[in-house]
């Protein structure tokens, strides 16, 4: 167990410039796009250490883990492929290290126009009117669908036949009340027959169990 | 505005989103005056941003909250297990708008299912028939597609994909909505302009909510005193158990007393179910109103999913209304599918940001960066459909945490019931294979995000020792006390829950009127 605190001259554990190199490349592998540029994955290093910079705990956590990194790299991570690197991940990815850096790069890189338009999200919208005029229906490669349900549906069956109905309460169709009248809670309750919230009426066991 | 004294015996309503929201605007209409207390500011149409991270962080309830059970939201999210709104207009600014109602058998769920075991089910005290015309109000307020003459709204790309995957599987049942978005210009709100963006609030003002209709009707009768960044801490009562007052913070945490000859509690099941455990006192020692036990117990969020399919062409998801799509053939109850209760499948969209936050949280590497690399080509589509109530489901105070005001947070604990399990895994093969029908090369199963419905905490019931608030959604013990949103949902059927919390309000609004008059309140 690590109590920061009590050891201040961690405090003073500077993060360099090689350990934003190798950050960077840490976020490249967990988070490969082939078609991001460096731009997106530069930024979310940035923002991780500005927050180490801020929280002992998370500098404590990523100047550990970038020694971790290296102990299991065998020397620089840096120098590692892709597959390899990504294995020496799974090995840490249980670790605060990595938990720290998967939260807030899945938190920030995504939120970004320079990545929006690598993805194909176009944003905003209202201020151009939505998409009413800008392809909200520009779909072309299926035949255009019915919005509405086809006259000649056949009637959606609420519940399927083979299900035993209680003779107590009808289920469905309309139940005799007066429209506008408000019925007495007997009316119901007073139903020989029916359940109680603890016993069930007499013809449950029919139903005893979800059928698998 | 009319300024209520604090000191008047005022009808008190906590909450103004759809249960609170439309309950203000249904008394002030008849006349009769109202204090509205909402936690959140007063953000408007204006406001909003189209931006997932920077609106969610304007409008979403982020007020600590732990949470505990088996559900991946404790793993994934264990201080945010509800993702709704705090603000004026509560969560109907951020819902996407859908609003089936829902079946006979579903207000009659312990009588349709029988028992299974683990699931606390009874009937609701209230049928479909007795609803129906409130109903019949609710979609005519929220301007619901389909049906009162409402013109549809048309099909967007990502509909395209899931109406063809539903004809070929052989839905029948498929539809753009009904939605509660207006398709051409109705009730003085403009068309859709497909923005997108709906649940980062509704710029356009298209879509309803009670922020753009309930509220400023309310306002315009000039009797609602509307008092936002007013968060209530403790409903308290007097001798005899009646209601009258209800203490609160306002912005700067200082507290006032509000005084009431009738309270109405329309919070969102997880806090409904907190401000009435904080209101314990030496008669009601498990919290107001709680004789029964069950208050914050049965908390349900229904039973979802999400499953996001990609293909070779392009799709834009994001492009047009959310939510604007609905299969309902798998609504039905049909034990022979391994579950009780049906489901439906809605059309959904995420942006970038939010799908790496939700698509499948704790996940990196290829498997998770081709889901994104996807994007333009994907199309998605939301489970929703009824979970089973469970005692153990509940809300309870967590003192050991508090909150900014010291006040101890909610603890929100969930397990899945395995009627849960069985339908969700029901509804992932079948959005699959809707997406394999039209061609998808891929698809990903999201887990439930945090929870948008939130149900049962309160619930309705025949007898006293069975639920907490009775037919109208007066709670069983103290009389001048009500519950207005859908913690008072006996049980959680498969439809969005949003139109009905607004008919239960306009049903309530007109109870409460007449009770008033006739004195039996």
């Amino acid at each position: 167990m690590v109590f920061p605190a009590k050891y201040p001259q961690l405090n003073d554990t500077e993060l360099t410039e090689e350990a934003r190199s190798v950050l960077i490349r840490v976020i490249r592998v967990a988070f490969p796009h082939p078609n991001f540029p460096d731009g997106p994955y530069e930024r979310t290093a940035d923002t991780i250490l500005a927050e180490a910079a801020n929280s002992t705990w998370f500098r404590v956590a990523i100047t550990q883990g970038l020694l971790t990194l290296a102990h299991f790299a065998g020397g620089d991570f840096r120098d590692l492929n892709d597959d390899d690197a990504t294995k020496v991940l799974r090995r840490i990815e249980a670790t605060e290290f990595f938990g720290f850096v998967r939260r807030t790069t899945v938190l920030n890189l995504y939120d970004n126009e320079d990545v929006w338009e690598a993805l194909g999200y176009e944003g905003p919208s209202f201020d151009k009117g939505g998409y009413i005029n800008r392809g909200f229906d520009d779909l072309d490669w299926l035949p255009a669908a019915q919005i509405e349900v086809s006259p000649d549906a056949t009637p959606l069956v609420e519940i399927a036949t083979n299900v035993p109905l209680s003779g107590s309460r009808p289920a469905t169709g309309p139940t005799p009340v007066t429209p506008g009248a408000p019925v007495a809670p007997a009316a119901t309750a007073a139903t020989p027959g029916r359940d109680t919230s603890n016993q069930p009426g007499p013809r449950d066991a029919e139903m005893a169990e979800v059928k698998k | 505005m009319n300024a209520i004294d604090l000191s008047d015996e005022a009808i008190v309503i906590i909450g103004s989103g759809a249960g609170g929201g439309t309950l203000a605007y249904e008394l002030t209409k008849r006349g009769i005056p109202v204090v509205v207390l909402e936690a959140g500011g007063y953000l408007h149409n204006e406001d909003y941003v189209n931006d997932e991270w920077e609106a969610f962080n304007q409008m979403a309830w982020l007020d600590p909250r732990t949470t505990s059970g088996s559900w991946r939201i404790a793993r994934d999210f264990p201080n945010l297990p509800a993702w709704i709104v705090k603000a004026v207009g509560g969560t109907t600014t951020h819902w996407s708008g859908a609003t089936p109602r829902f079946k006979a058998h579903e207000f009659a769920a312990r009588s349709t299912y029988g028992r299974i075991d683990g699931a606390n089910l009874i009937d609701w005290p209230i049928t479909l028939a007795e609803l129906e015309p409130f109903y019949d109000k609710a979609e005519i307020a929220m301007g619901s597609t389909h049906v009162h003459g409402r013109k549809p709204l048309p099909a967007n790309n990502n509909y395209t994909v899931f109406a063809n995957g539903a004809r070929e599987r052989g839905y029948q049942h498929v539809s753009t909505g009904p939605y509660a978005t207006n398709a051409e210009e109705y009730d003085g709100r403009p068309a859709s302009i497909q923005d997108g963006f709906n649940f980062q609030g509704d710029k356009n003002k298209s879509k309803w909510s009670t922020l753009v209709r309930e509220i400023p009707r309310a306002e315009a009768t000039g009797l609602l005193d509307l008092r936002p960044n007013s968060h209530a801490v403790q409903i308290t009562h007097d001798a005899t158990g009646r209601a009258d007052a209800v203490l609160y913070l306002d912005a700067e945490g200082n507290l006032h007393r509000q005084a009431a000859s009738l309270v109405s509690i329309a919070a969102n099941s997880i806090e409904t179910a907190r401000l009435l455990l904080q209101s314990g006192s030496p008669m009601f020692p498990d919290g107001l109103a709680n004789s029964s036990g069950q208050v914050g117990r049965n908390y349900m969020r229904h039973t979802t999913g999400s499953v996001y399919a990609r293909f070779d062409k392009p799709v834009n998801m994001f492009r047009g209304e959310t939510m604007a799509g609905v299969i309902a053939d798998e609504s039905k109850h049909d034990p022979d599918r391994g579950f009780a209760g049906g489901y439906y499948l809605e059309t959904i969209s995420l942006g970038p940001a939010f799908l790496a936050s939700f698509a499948e949280p704790g996940a990196w590497g290829r498997e998770f960066t081709e889901i994104l690399d996807a994007y333009r080509n994907t199309a998605g589509l939301w489970i929703v459909g009824e979970d089973m109530p469970q005692e153990s489901n509940r809300i309870t105070l967590n003192t050991s945490v508090t909150d900014k005001n010291g006040l101890p947070v909610p603890n929100v604990h969930f397990d899945d019931h395995r009627n849960d399990v069985a339908m969700r895994e029901h509804g992932y093969l079948q959005a699959e294979l809707l997406y394999e029908a039209v061609g998808s090369v891929g698809a990903h199963r999201t887990p439930p995000y945090p929870s948008t419905h939130n149900l049962g905490t309160a619930r309705m019931s025949e007898k006293p020792q069975d639920g907490v608030v009775d037919r109208w959604g007066r709670t069983h013990d103290v009389p001048n006390l009500f519950v207005s949103d859908g913690s008072q949902f006996t049980t959680g059927a498969a439809a969005n829950p949003t139109l009905t919390i607004v008919a239960l309000a306009i049903r309530q609004a007109e109870y409460i009127a007449d009770q008033l008059k006739s004195g039996g309140i």
